[in-house]
């Protein structure tokens, strides 16, 4: 979304609004419903888009606080664009304490803690169908530490500057994406082979200090657990600017499949409006395969039944081969069939298995993934 | 053959070694044993005669107890009863199981003649006194004095110091003891809870008391009108077993079976002989005197009345305390916001005749506390009308509280626990024969029918109050959409004007749009409102035509019949098996809310100006 349409657009929709009060009509403000039942997926398009429903929310005794708070914090973040100031949600919850502190008339307003003023600030994205990133709002740049000599980003600075930086020039220190992926242009100095995105950010560390870099024309990133705004947009920027193959490697569990991997390939049902900037389409999942474990003779063990955590991921993969647009999809058969294979089975395999392979070959786990590229060993 | 020799202990040599079998297992429990011991036998004595009791209460603390940790205390128990003639004095204070009312069915608080004269022994054993007794007679010129001490070795009471004293009451007895102990005032075992809780539960009753160094409490009666205490039944048939059987039929002698049968027990008629035959009795033995019958013959007489159906015991011997007295002590609780008040109607539990009672009040003190997070509302368990103090949880009366779902009448509870809030909920549990778990009487036997009896008159009491509480919250839930509009609608036009740079004429027709918006919820809230008083008023008036219509004499109060069960409440009651009952709810009128409403809306209008 440009720069401009969000001051016009907020100043359009409270016109709207005034103009409802003034003829004593209930204004009504519509969003995109972010939810799971209102997900679709087209192969074609490669991600999980919005249905047609809408979360319709009317103006009256009951919502006329979280109205007035909406309205509240859209005034301050018109003011940031107007100014150029970014903030973060809890900057700006501690913004609105000031504000409230300084006017006491403002005192009903006062959010009691962060997740209220959160909230407020997605019910805003989801009613102007913008990013919190297009109202100069940004979250931490967590997570796709990137490793590559072949690669050279230019960023374009808040002041129209330039910025160029190329990766093989950081040593072993990585490039860190931003949130806001439009603001960068990406080139090849060489022609890069693959894309290897790494689920934890340990083992990329790893595969780095031991020379992945030198040996193999790629890019090599940490997701660093469920890929972040950062991630998911540096993906599909690689994917659409270098057009090379992305390969996700990762556990084989419930958990990787449905909430890292589902992300970074189709977005997420809570980001349904910005799943297409958010998303890349074309990441393979190369494993831990199933039949890798056996393959390869990987150290693989039980779920436990009683961890809480890995119990909600198995009722949750369930869950999703049910109702989940992107699992459901014939496209994604090889995806469902592990997450079948994992609840008929209910073991787990990590990806530092690999390094059982060869326990005195540091860069066997490299070997396997380069073999699994080379024939194709992954879905 | 054994060494040891056998040798037979006195039944006060026994109590004597085991008195924490009858309330006096620590210092705290023996203070407040023995004050409620004397209690009841002054209320009891002043029952008797008809007359209504005034008691005067003093408990100090007199210096330094021989026990560990404890004080010596002075326990002094006055009353305007009858007064004892002095040959009975020994036989109450100093003799075990020396009763006028043991076993003969009555719903009198004490029983078995134990409590009081435990109270000497305990008395006795920690300052070596017994009792101090003053007594005086309507025949007795003067009063007399005396120190009763318990004879252990023969379980006799014996007399000493005895001497004439002039004394300005009528009659009466004043009973004093001096023994070690500990003093606790509030709380479970508390003695102000104790005499709180007998306050409430005895509406007759006129008490002061004193305790410590505080100055003296005067708690006036609200019930002009004695008890009547209904005569004894004789026992059921159907609750005796064998050796009782036979045990009962050795007071009759020479008289036949049948009249043993007849005069002996409730519910046995020539008519159910015949059905006694059928079942296999001979017929002979009717006629046959009781002195002559064999235990042999005596198992086939018990066996056919078990196999024969009789008539459930009458309910009559069952007193109760009435709605409208009970409505009137509740108040004497404390500060009192609203309160309903369950008479169910005698019945049968477990063969026994048995009648309850419930109060459940919210106290107004304590209104901030009220959710998740406030205590557990207070339990007043009574039995014959003496509050229990101690060991509640095993009680049938707790049990009760806690499987009913007060969740679904507006009061919060966790799971299977008492409810929270700063509620009273007193159960009151009459009944000749009370199946109590240990001597001390402290917990009342939980057995399933009588824990549903008491279950039913919890639900019914809640049911009131569940209408109360939606007719509260549909209050709050006005005065919270009235706040909301006066907080967020200035708010609300003001930040949009900001943004849209709107001149002063948009911004005032936004406001007056606004608040006509608004206002259409707020009259819908209020239409609601109404509805629920108005329903709240319907369910009262029809309450007062079926009293009228039932009981005419006690349609002068306001009180209303309860109507079936609430189609919106969880516990539900079926139709067919609900007692009558009567209840009884108050609550100031809500005319502060209706003001705080037209407060607002002028207020409001002022802010549109």
């Amino acid at each position: 979304m440009r720069e401009d349409t969000i001051p016009k657009l907020s100043k359009d929709l409270c016109n709207r609004m005034l103009t409802d009060l003034e003829n004593a009509r209930r204004p009504v403000l519509e969003a995109i419903k972010c939810s799971l039942d209102n997900s679709n997926y087209n192969p074609k398009v490669g991600y999980l888009t919005p249905g047609n429903k809408m979360v319709r929310s009317e103006l009256n005794v009951a919502s006329v606080q979280k109205m007035s708070r909406a309205i509240f914090i859209l005034e301050i973040l018109l003011r940031n664009i107007e100014t150029g100031a970014v903030n973060t949600k809890r900057e700006l919850y501690y913004i609105s304490k000031g504000e409230v502190k300084h006017n006491p008339e403002l005192r009903p307003l006062d959010f009691a803690d962060q997740s209220e003023s959160d909230s407020i600030i997605d019910f805003i994205c989801e009613m102007m169908e913008c990013y919190r990133e297009d109202l100069n709002c940004y979250a931490n740049d967590r997570g796709g530490q990137t490793y590559s000599n072949q690669l050279v980003v230019t960023e374009t600075l808040p002041d129209g500057g330039k910025a160029v930086v190329d990766l093989s020039t950081l040593g072993t220190s990585p490039f860190q994406p931003k949130n806001r992926p439009q603001s960068l242009a990406l080139k090849a100095k060489k022609k890069i082979d693959f894309c290897l995105v790494v689920e934890s950010e340990g083992t990329a560390n790893t595969f780095v200090t031991n020379g992945f870099c030198r040996r193999n024309n790629a890019i090599l990133l940490g997701a660093q657990g469920v890929p972040s705004n950062a991630v998911r947009g540096w993906c599909k920027l690689i994917q659409d600017q270098l057009k090379v193959p992305i390969y996700f490697f990762g556990d084989l569990d419930a958990y990787t499949l449905q909430n890292i991997f589902r992300t970074l390939k189709a977005g997420s049902a809570a980001s349904l409006i910005r799943n297409s900037d958010f998303s890349a389409p074309d990441v393979r999942f190369l494993g831990v395969l199933p039949e890798d474990i056996k393959k390869y003779d990987l150290a693989d063990y039980p779920v436990k039944e009683n961890d809480l955590q890995e119990a909600r991921a198995l009722k949750k993969a369930s869950d999703a081969l049910k109702n989940d647009p992107f699992f459901k999809d014939k496209k994604n058969k090889g995806l469902s069939k592990i997450l079948e294979w994992l609840l008929k089975n209910k073991r787990r395999c990590e990806q530092q298995s690999y390094f059982t392979v060869d326990p005195r070959d540091p860069i066997m786990p490299e070997k396997i993934i380069l073999e699994k590229i080379k024939r194709g060993d992954f879905i | 053959m054994a060494k040891q020799k056998i040798t037979s202990s006195s039944t006060a040599e026994y109590f004597s070694k085991n008195l924490q079998q009858v309330g006096f297992s620590s210092p705290t429990k023996a203070v407040l044993t023995t004050l409620k011991e004397a209690i009841d036998n002054s209320l009891d004595a002043c029952e008797d005669e008809g007359i209504l009791p005034e008691l005067y209460i003093e408990i100090e603390k007199v210096g330094a107890g021989t026990i560990k940790n404890t004080d010596l205390i002075r326990i002094k128990v006055e009353d305007n009863g009858p007064g004892l003639n002095i040959e009975d004095i020994p036989k109450v204070f100093g003799e075990y199981l020396a009763s006028s009312k043991f076993g003969r069915g009555r719903c009198s608080r004490g029983q078995q003649g134990i409590g009081i004269s435990a109270a000497t022994t305990w008395a006795q054993l920690t300052s070596a006194k017994g009792a101090r007794i003053i007594t005086k007679t309507k025949t007795m010129r003067q009063a007399v004095s005396c120190l009763v001490e318990v004879d252990v070795k023969n379980n006799k009471g014996n007399l000493k110091d005895k001497k004439t004293i002039s004394w300005d009451r009528s009659h009466g007895v004043s009973v004093e003891f001096v023994l070690d102990g500990r003093i606790q005032l509030q709380g479970e075992g508390g003695l102000i809870t104790y005499l709180t809780g007998t306050a409430l539960v005895n509406p007759h009753l006129n008490l002061r008391y004193k305790l410590l160094d505080q100055s003296v409490v005067k708690v006036d009666r609200v019930s002009d009108k004695c008890p009547d205490i209904p005569n004894a039944v004789e026992p059921h048939p159907h609750t005796m077993k064998l050796g009782e059987f036979i045990a009962h039929s050795h007071l009759f002698g020479k008289a036949t079976v049948a009249t043993f049968l007849k005069k002996g027990f409730s519910r046995i008629t020539d008519n159910t002989f015949q059905e006694f035959i059928k079942n296999g009795m001979n017929k002979k033995f009717l006629t046959q005197s009781v002195d002559k019958t064999t235990d042999a013959q005596f198992k086939d007489v018990f066996g056919a009345i078990h196999k024969t159906e009789l008539m459930s015991p009458s309910t009559r011997s069952v007193m109760i305390i009435g709605e409208e007295t009970f409505s009137k002590s509740v108040r004497r609780l404390g500060e009192v916001d609203f309160f309903s008040v369950v008479t169910r109607k005698p019945t049968i539990c477990d063969f026994k005749p048995v009648a309850i009672e419930i109060a459940v009040a919210r106290l107004k003190t304590a209104q901030k506390v009220e959710g998740d997070d406030s205590p557990p509302v207070q339990v007043l368990r009574f039995a014959n009308r003496v509050p229990l103090q101690f060991d509640k949880s095993a009680c049938a009366m707790v049990k009760a509280i806690e499987t009913v779902n007060w969740r679904s009448y507006g009061i919060p509870q966790p799971k299977n626990s008492l409810p929270l809030g700063p509620y009273v909920i007193a159960v009151s549990l009459v009944s000749p024969f009370i199946k109590f778990k240990n001597a001390s009487k402290e917990t009342v036997d939980a057995s399933d029918e009588l824990v549903e009896e008491i279950r039913r008159a919890l639900i019914q009491a809640g049911q009131r109050l569940s209408r109360h509480i939606k007719k509260e919250h549909r209050e709050a839930d006005l005065e919270e959409k009235l706040r909301h509009i006066e907080q967020f609608c200035p708010i609300l036009v003001d930040c949009l004007c900001r943004i849209t740079k709107a001149p002063a004429k948009r911004k005032k027709a936004a406001t007056e749009g606004l608040v006509k918006l608004l206002g259409r919820d707020v009259n819908a809230a209020k239409k609601e409102l109404d509805e629920a008083l108005k329903h709240h008023k319907e369910a009262h008036a029809k309450g007062k035509i079926q009293i009228v219509e039932k009981e005419k004499a006690k349609s002068e109060d306001g009180e209303e019949e309860l109507k079936p069960p609430h189609p919106e409440d969880s516990d539900v009651i079926p139709e067919a098996e609900e007692a009558p009952v009567k209840a009884k709810i108050e609550k100031p009128a809500s005319k502060a809310k209706k003001k705080a409403v037209a407060k607002s809306k002028e207020k409001m209008k002022e802010k549109e100006v």
